[in-house]
């Protein structure tokens, strides 16, 4: 019954589409803001200091979880905490790959917009492997 | 920074639309969609699950929900999956899920990001 009704239809093919998401994806390469976070995120991963401060608080944060799903820190581990965020956070680079990290988002999120109310499926839940399967 | 596209964007947005629309996939999920649309008996049985479900689930809540009433979800259920519209609907959308990972694996080899997790807005779910 389908392949009655593709007779009358014009079918891209897998290769055709592929292409047409190789040249999206240079497109989007080619914005100011993907490559403004090509540039942070290799600024971020190759400064010592700021992935001494992620590691250190990222250890922090997971030694504490327990006690942090139990809303039950002491202000001492509570403060401890805000300084190690506050080490991570305050440092140029960490703050410009942010920023960079958050325009792109903000263009993906008009692409992925535009794609999921062209297709009636939502993009990103649809390629997401995780809770929106 | 603003989020309006360029016009090379713009092009290569819509000329990927375009082709994903008139891929297999797409043109049979959307067949199925017809279908499915169209067939009042597949659209009961769809409206009497949703509506068990969702009575249910209140239920559940409440710790009153007796084995009759299971039994008749789970009747329902077999129902829908022995219903070839239905059926059809949920095959071709899995082809289409399928097929927009793959397209969507091919951006991410280009880009060196999961483009789709940079889409998602909060609270998806």
């Amino acid at each position: 019954m389908n392949d009655q009704v593709n007779e009358d239809i014009e079918i891209a093919s897998t290769s055709i589409v592929k292409q047409a998401a190789r040249d999206f994806a240079t497109a989007l390469a080619e914005t100011p803001q993907f490559k403004a976070f090509e540039l942070a995120a290799y600024a971020f991963h190759n400064d010592q200091a700021a992935q001494k401060a992620m590691q250190a608080l990222q250890q922090k944060q997971q030694s504490l979880r327990p006690l942090m799903q139990l809303n039950a820190l002491s202000n001492t581990q509570r403060e401890e905490l805000l300084n190690l965020q506050s080490a991570f956070t305050s440092q140029t680079v960490v703050q410009e790959y942010f920023t960079a990290q958050a325009e792109l988002t903000t263009l993906c999120q008009a692409l992925g917009d535009e794609l999921s109310g062209a297709i009636g499926l939502n993009y990103a839940a649809a390629c997401a492997a995780s809770c929106c399967g | 920074m603003e989020s309006t596209l360029s016009p090379t964007m713009q092009e290569a947005t819509d000329a990927l639309i375009s082709n994903l629309l008139a891929s297999e996939a797409f043109v049979r999920y959307q067949q199925s969609q017809t279908l499915l649309d169209h067939d009042s008996q597949a659209q009961t049985l769809l409206n009497q699950l949703s509506q068990t479900q969702t009575d249910l689930r209140k239920k559940q809540a409440e710790s009153n929900l007796s084995k009759d009433e299971i039994d008749s979800l789970r009747a329902l259920q077999t129902q829908a999956r022995e219903n070839d519209v239905i059926q059809g609907y949920a095959d071709a959308q899995q082809d289409v899920i399928k097929f927009l990972r793959e397209i969507n694996d091919e951006i991410n080899q280009l880009l060196g990001i999961d483009f789709a997790s940079f889409t998602k807005r909060s609270g998806c779910c």
